[in-house]
C-alpha cells in the first residue's frame, strides 16, 4: 500500500463526508485519479464507509465506468449508439486500435491506453462520440481519431490537447418558449413564493405540464402528492441521466444558464417544501458538471439557493451534483434512487413509488431535466407560458440525429407531425424513424401523419432517422445488444431474455435464421412485455420484432425460408481439435 | 386492511399487511415460485408467480392484497410464461439434474415438473462461473444459482451475517462471498446457518451429505399433485395404410446407452409393440444404416464430436418425427459437464495422464473424429419434434409416448413420467 495512493482515497472519503451513500461517487472519483480502482482502496473505503467489501465490488461489477483492473492512462470510449455507427465510430476506433497497437477493451502493455466502447454519450447530432478520462470530445472521424494516436503516443497530457475538440456546442435548430428563455434570476422563485404552493401547483395544471422524460406524468400532481405525503423530509431530484440513445436535449438544457434548470428545482424544492435536491447528472456529461458547479455557486452568493432564499425567511434550499458511473437503467427513477443512495441502480418494486417513498425514504419528486426547466418558465410567467389556450398542447424539445441535414434540437409544439419534423430537419430518401429511443416506436417513411405527443408516438426527446443506405436489422440488433448490455439482470425474463433476443438477432444476422427463431423471438418478446420488472425488459424485445413486422425485407435478405435452421459452426467446434492434433502430429 | 380476495375463482381471506401471495399460502392455493420465502421480505425477482391481478400482470408476492381483488393464476396462458421462464433459468446456468446432487430436492426442478416443462428449447448459455469448494462442510457451485437471493436475505436478516452479495449485471451477473479472500472457507458461514440451508436449488450445498437420501425417496419424486394442463402439440402426419407398422430407428450418440436399457425395460410389453412397429436403424437389430423413410427417430445422448454430428444428420434426413431421448440429447446432460474444460486438457486427461495408460500419445489419425469444443444438446443441430426427458427416461414414459404415436396423438408425457434425473 502506497501512501500516495492513501492519500487519494482519504481525501476522496473527507470530501464526501464518509457518508456510506456517497460511494459511488467516491469510487467514481478512485477510477477517473487512477485509472481503476485499487483492491488497497476498496479495503479502506469498505472499512470506513463500514460497507462489507463485496458490496464495494458489486457496484464496480454494476457500473460500466468503474473498474478494479488498471486501464489505460488514456482510457478512452467510443459511443456505440447506432447513429454514432452511422457517422463512422466503428472505422474511427479500429483506426485508433491500429496507431496504438491495441485490442478493443484491453489495454496496452505500457498501460497507456484503453479504447473501448460504450453506451450512447448524447453527442448525436456531432458524433461520432468520445469519452476520454470522462471527457466527451466530438466528431472523432478517422483524421481526429489519428490526431488522437499521436498525443497519446507522445504522452501529451489531456489538458494540451486542442482545446476546440472539447468544446461541445449545442445544435439548437428551432426555439420555442423554453429556448428562448432569458435567465430568471429569482424572478420564478420570488412568483412562485407569492403564489403559495397552492397557486403553483394551479399553475402548473392549468399549463398541463406532464414529465417530460417520456412517462408524462402530470407534473403538478407529482409535486402534489409529494407535499402532502407524510410529514418530515423531501428531496427533490433533477433526472439528468439522460441515456436513452439519441437524447441529447438535456445535454443542451443544462449548457444553457437560460434555461433556468436550476431555478425550476428551487420552484419545485418551495413549492413541496423539499431543502435539499440532486442533479442525478450521468457520467458522460462530467464536462458539463464544473460550469453547473459554478452556476450553483453563483446563486448561492446571490441568494438564490441555500438558506433564507432571496430574504425569505425560512425557506432553504440546496443543490447537490452527483454522478452515475454508467447505467443506462439508472434513468428510471426508482434506480436513480437507489443509485443515489450508493447502491446498484436495480428497480424498486412499485408501489410504493417514489413520489411517497423516494430518496431515504422520504417523499421525493423525480423530474427530468425539461420539466424542471418548463415549470420555472410557468412559474415566472404563468401557464401561458406553456401553453397561450385549450387549442395548444404545449411544447416538447426533440433530439433529432441520424441522417437528415440539419440534427439537433428542435422546440416543438406538442402533436407536430412526424412529416413536419422530417421537413425541419431536411430528411431526404427516408426509409425509418425511430421516436423515442430504442425501446419507442419505430415508424416506416410513410407514416407522416402520426403526431409527436402522449397520445401517438412518445418520446422522451429522441427521433433518429435513417435513409435508404441503413440496413434496418443492423439497427435493431444494435437496439437489441444494447438492452442486453444494460439490463440490470434483476429479473429473470429481462436478464434472460435479453440475452436471448440478442443471440436470436445475431444468428438472423449471420444468415442461420428460420422461421423458428421469429416464433421464438415472439415468444420471449411476449413473456418479457408481461413479465419483466420494469419498462427495459418490457420494451427489450420491441425493436427487432417491430422491425420484422415493418421492413421484413431487412431479415429476408438474410434468411432462408425454412422452419429451422441451427446456429451451430461445426468448424468453429472442431477448430481447438484440430489445432491439437496438428500441434501433436 | 383486511377482506377477500378471489384467486381462479376460490375465495380467500387475507390480514392486514398481507400480499396476495402470502394469503394464497395461508388458503393453500398454490402459487407457482421460486425466490419468494415466508421467512424473509418479499424479492420479486424470479417473476414464477406473476398473476393477472386486476387485469395487470404483476409477481403476487409483492402486491399487497385489497378486498375485491381478483386474481387469475392457474391458466395456461401464465403457466406457459412460468414454463418458459424455469426454461430460461434451465439454460442460463448450467442444470444438469442427473448430475446434480440436490436432484429431487431442488424446487426449480418440482415447479418445472409440474408446469410440464418437457423440453429445452432455447441454446444453452454455457455458464462456466467458479465454483467455491474451499469450505470443509459446504459447496458453492454457482453455475446452479438462479439469483433468488435467498441466500442474501438469509444471510443478513436471520443470521446477521450478511455473507452473500449479488455483483455485476445483466447476464454477467453474479453471487459474492464477503470474505477476505472472497472465499467460503473465510467467511464464517456455518452448516447451521439459514443461509447454508435455503438455497432452493443445488447451488450451496453440504458436502458429504448429498446422498443421504437416495433418489427416488427425495422431497419432490413422489407425485402427489397432478400437473398443470398444457396444450398438446400436433403430430405430424404419418400417413400410414392400415396394418403397416410404424418404423422406429434408434441411436446413441454422447451418451451412456441407460435410455436404451431403460426402453428395454418395457419387458414382454415389446411383444405387443412389435405388433405395431419395426426398428430400423437401431442397435437393438444391430443395422447401421437408416432406411430412406423412416416414420420416428429415437435419438439419446449429445453432440460431442463429429461423428456424432453426422449421425445426427442422417438421422434427421431420414425421419419423420424425431424425438431427443433423455438428459444428454436434451441439455448434453452428463458429457456437458466437460464444457468447463479446455479441449487439450481433456485429452492430455484421457490419453496422457490418464491412470493405466499405456503408450501415452494424444490421437492423431485422420479417421478419427474430431472432439466438440462443448457438448451440445441436439436440438441445436437439427430440428427436435418431441423431448423425452429422463436420466434415463423411465420404460413406462417410452412405452406411452410409442403408443400415443401408434395411435396419432402428439406425444403428452404425464406428470408422473416426468422426470429429469
Amino acid at each position: 500500500m502506497t501512501s500516495e495512493s492513501d492519500a487519494v482515497v482519504r481525501e476522496q472519503l473527507v470530501a464526501y463526508r464518509r457518508d456510506p451513500r456517497m460511494v459511488l461517487q467516491i469510487l467514481r472519483k478512485l477510477q477517473l485519479a487512477q485509472n481503476h480502482i485499487k483492491a488497497t482502496d476498496i479495503d479502506i473505503v469498505a472499512e470506513s464507509l463500514n460497507l462489507p467489501r463485496t458490496k464495494i465490488h458489486a457496484l464496480i461489477d454494476f457500473y460500466s465506468f468503474l473498474h478494479n483492473t488498471p486501464r489505460g492512462d488514456y482510457d478512452i470510449y467510443f459511443s456505440d449508439s447506432i447513429t454514432d455507427h452511422m457517422l463512422g465510430s466503428r472505422a474511427s476506433a479500429a483506426a485508433l486500435c491500429k496507431e496504438l497497437g491495441v485490442e478493443p477493451g484491453i489495454p496496452d502493455k505500457d498501460g497507456l491506453a484503453t479504447v473501448d466502447f460504450t453506451s450512447c454519450t448524447g453527442l448525436c447530432e456531432r458524433g461520432p462520440g468520445v469519452l476520454v478520462n470522462g471527457i466527451a470530445i466530438d466528431r472523432v472521424d478517422v483524421g481526429r481519431a489519428r490526431e488522437m494516436a499521436a498525443l497519446i503516443r507522445a504522452g501529451t497530457p489531456l489538458e494540451d490537447w486542442p482545446l476546440e475538440w472539447f468544446v461541445i456546442n449545442d445544435a439548437i435548430r428551432r426555439k420555442g418558449p423554453l429556448l428562448n428563455m432569458t435567465v430568471r434570476r429569482g424572478s420564478a422563485i420570488e412568483r412562485a413564493i407569492e403564489l403559495g404552493a397552492d397557486g403553483v401547483i394551479a399553475e402548473l395544471e392549468a399549463a398541463g405540464l406532464r414529465g417530460c422524460g417520456g412517462a408524462g406524468f402530470p407534473t403538478h400532481r407529482k409535486w402534489d402528492i409529494c407535499r402532502s405525503a407524510g410529514a418530515g423530509e423531501r428531496y427533490v431530484i433533477c433526472n439528468a441521466d439522460e441515456g436513452e440513445p439519441g437524447t441529447f436535449k438535456d445535454r443542451a438544457l443544462l449548457n444553457c444558464e437560460g434555461c433556468n434548470v436550476i431555478e425550476g428545482m428551487t420552484v419545485c424544492g418551495i413549492t413541496i417544501g423539499a431543502q435539499k435536491g440532486f442533479i442525478y447528472l450521468r457520467h458522460e456529461y462530467e464536462f458539463l458538471r464544473e460550469r453547473l458547479e459554478r452556476r450553483l455557486q453563483r446563486r448561492r452568493d446571490s441568494g438564490k439557493l441555500g438558506r433564507n432564499i432571496c430574504g425569505h425567511h425560512g425557506i432553504n434550499f440546496d443543490i447537490e451534483i452527483v454522478m452515475g458511473a454508467g447505467s443506462y437503467v439508472c434513468g428510471e427513477e426508482s434506480a436513480l434512487i437507489e443509485s443515489l443512495e450508493g447502491k446498484r441502480g436495480i428497480p424498486r418494486i412499485r408501489p410504493p413509488f417514489p413520489v411517497t417513498h423516494g430518496y431515504r425514504g422520504f417523499p421525493t419528486v423525480v423530474n427530468n431535466v425539461e420539466t424542471f426547466a418548463y415549470a420555472a418558465g410557468i412559474a415566472a410567467d404563468g401557464p401561458g407560458f406553456f401553453k397561450q389556450d385549450d387549442a395548444q398542447r404545449g411544447w416538447k424539445l426533440v433530439s433529432i440525429s441520424g441522417d437528415c441535414r440539419s440534427p439537433g434540437i428542435y422546440e416543438m409544439p406538442v402533436g407536430t407531425t412526424v412529416g413536419e419534423t422530417l421537413q425541419a430537419c431536411g430528411a431526404v430518401d427516408v426509409q425509418a424513424i425511430q421516436v423515442g429511443g430504442p425501446g419507442g416506436t419505430l415508424l416506416a417513411a410513410h407514416e407522416t401523419d402520426r403526431e409527436l405527443s402522449f397520445d401517438d408516438t412518445n418520446t422522451g426527446g429522441s427521433f433518429m432517422i435513417f435513409d435508404h443506405s441503413r440496413d434496418m436489422l443492423d439497427v435493431a440488433q444494435n437496439f437489441t445488444d444494447f438492452f442486453a448490455h444494460e439490463s440490470c439482470g434483476f429479473c429473470t425474463p429481462c436478464r434472460v431474455g435479453t440475452k436471448l433476443m440478442a443471440n436470436m438477432a445475431e444468428k438472423i444476422a449471420a444468415g442461420h435464421g428460420a422461421r423458428l427463431d421469429i416464433e421464438q423471438m415472439q415468444r420471449v418478446h411476449k413473456l418479457m412485455t408481461q413479465a419483466s420488472h420494469c419498462g427495459l425488459g418490457q420494451s427489450a424485445a420491441v425493436p427487432i420484432l417491430t422491425t420484422y413486422e415493418k421492413f421484413p425485407e431487412a431479415f429476408r435478405q438474410r434468411m432462408d425460408d425454412v422452419e429451422y435452421k441451427p446456429a451451430f459452426d461445426v468448424e468453429a467446434a472442431i477448430e481447438r481439435s484440430r489445432q491439437i492434433v496438428a500441434e501433436e502430429a | 386492511m383486511t377482506g377477500r380476495i378471489r384467486i381462479d375463482g376460490q375465495s380467500i381471506p387475507f390480514a392486514q399487511g398481507q400480499t396476495v401471495m402470502q394469503a394464497a399460502e395461508d388458503a393453500g392455493v398454490a402459487i407457482p415460485h421460486l425466490c419468494y420465502h415466508p421467512d424473509y421480505e418479499a424479492n420479486g425477482s424470479c417473476k414464477m408467480c406473476t398473476c393477472k391481478i386486476d387485469g395487470r400482470q404483476v409477481s403476487s408476492c409483492t402486491t399487497p392484497a385489497a378486498d375485491g381483488m381478483v386474481v387469475v393464476s392457474n391458466t395456461e396462458e401464465l403457466n406457459s410464461e412460468r414454463r418458459a421462464l424455469a426454461q430460461m433459468l434451465f439454460i442460463e446456468g448450467n442444470h444438469h439434474c442427473p448430475s446434480c446432487e440436490h436432484s429431487g430436492n431442488c424446487v426449480l426442478q418440482d415447479q418445472a415438473y409440474k408446469l410440464g416443462m418437457t423440453a429445452l428449447i432455447f441454446p444453452n448459455f454455457t455458464a462456466g462461473r467458479e465454483t467455491d469448494a474451499s469450505h470443509p462442510d459446504i459447496l458453492l457451485n454457482r453455475d446452479r444459482c438462479i439469483y433468488c437471493e435467498l441466500c442474501v436475505r438469509a444471510s443478513r436478516d436471520t443470521d446477521g451475517k450478511d455473507l452473500f452479495c449479488i455483483t455485476g449485471r445483466s447476464h454477467n451477473k453474479g453471487l459474492a462471498i464477503n470474505s477476505d479472500t472472497g472465499l467460503l472457507k473465510d467467511s464464517g458461514l456455518s452448516v447451521d446457518d439459514a443461509a447454508a440451508n435455503v438455497c432452493p436449488v443445488g447451488c450451496i450445498i453440504k458436502k458429504r451429505q448429498a446422498f443421504t437420501k437416495p433418489i427416488g425417496q427425495r422431497d419432490y419424486d413422489k407425485r402427489q399433485v397432478h400437473r398443470n394442463k398444457i396444450s398438446p402439440s400436433t403430430l405430424p402426419e404419418l400417413a400410414k395404410e392400415p396394418g403397416e407398422k410404424i418404423s422406429v430407428a434408434t441411436c446413441s450418440l454422447a451418451g451412456c446407452f441407460g435410455c436404451h436399457m431403460s426402453f428395454l425395460d418395457i419387458d414382454e410389453r415389446i411383444v405387443e409393440l412389435v405388433d405395431h412397429i419395426e426398428f430400423d436403424r437401431s442397435p437393438i437389430n444391430d443395422i447401421k444404416t437408416c432406411s430412406a423413410e423412416v416414420d420416428i427417430g429415437l435419438v439419446e445422448g449429445g453432440v460431442c464430436n463429429t461423428e456424432n454430428i453426422e449421425t445426427l444428420r442422417e438421422f434427421r434426413r431420414s425421419c419423420k418425427v424425431l424425438i431427443a431421448v433423455g438428459a444428454c440429447a436434451m441439455s448434453g446432460g452428463v458429457p456437458a459437464l466437460r464444457n468447463s474444460v479446455d479441449v487439450r486438457e481433456l485429452l492430455e486427461e484421457s490419453y496422457i495422464d490418464g491412470v493405466g495408460v499405456e503408450n501415452p500419445q494424444i490421437p492423431t489419425d485422420d479417421e478419427l473424429p474430431h472432439i466438440l469444443e462443448n457438448v451440445s444438446p441436439i436440438h441445436e443441430v437439427v430440428k427436435v419434434d418431441f423431448f423425452l426427458p429422463g436420466c434415463p427416461p423411465p420404460a413406462d414414459a417410452f412405452w406411452q409416448i410409442l403408443n400415443d404415436i401408434v395411435e396419432g396423438r402428439a406425444p403428452d408425457l404425464p406428470y408422473d413420467l416426468t422426470y429429469y434425473d
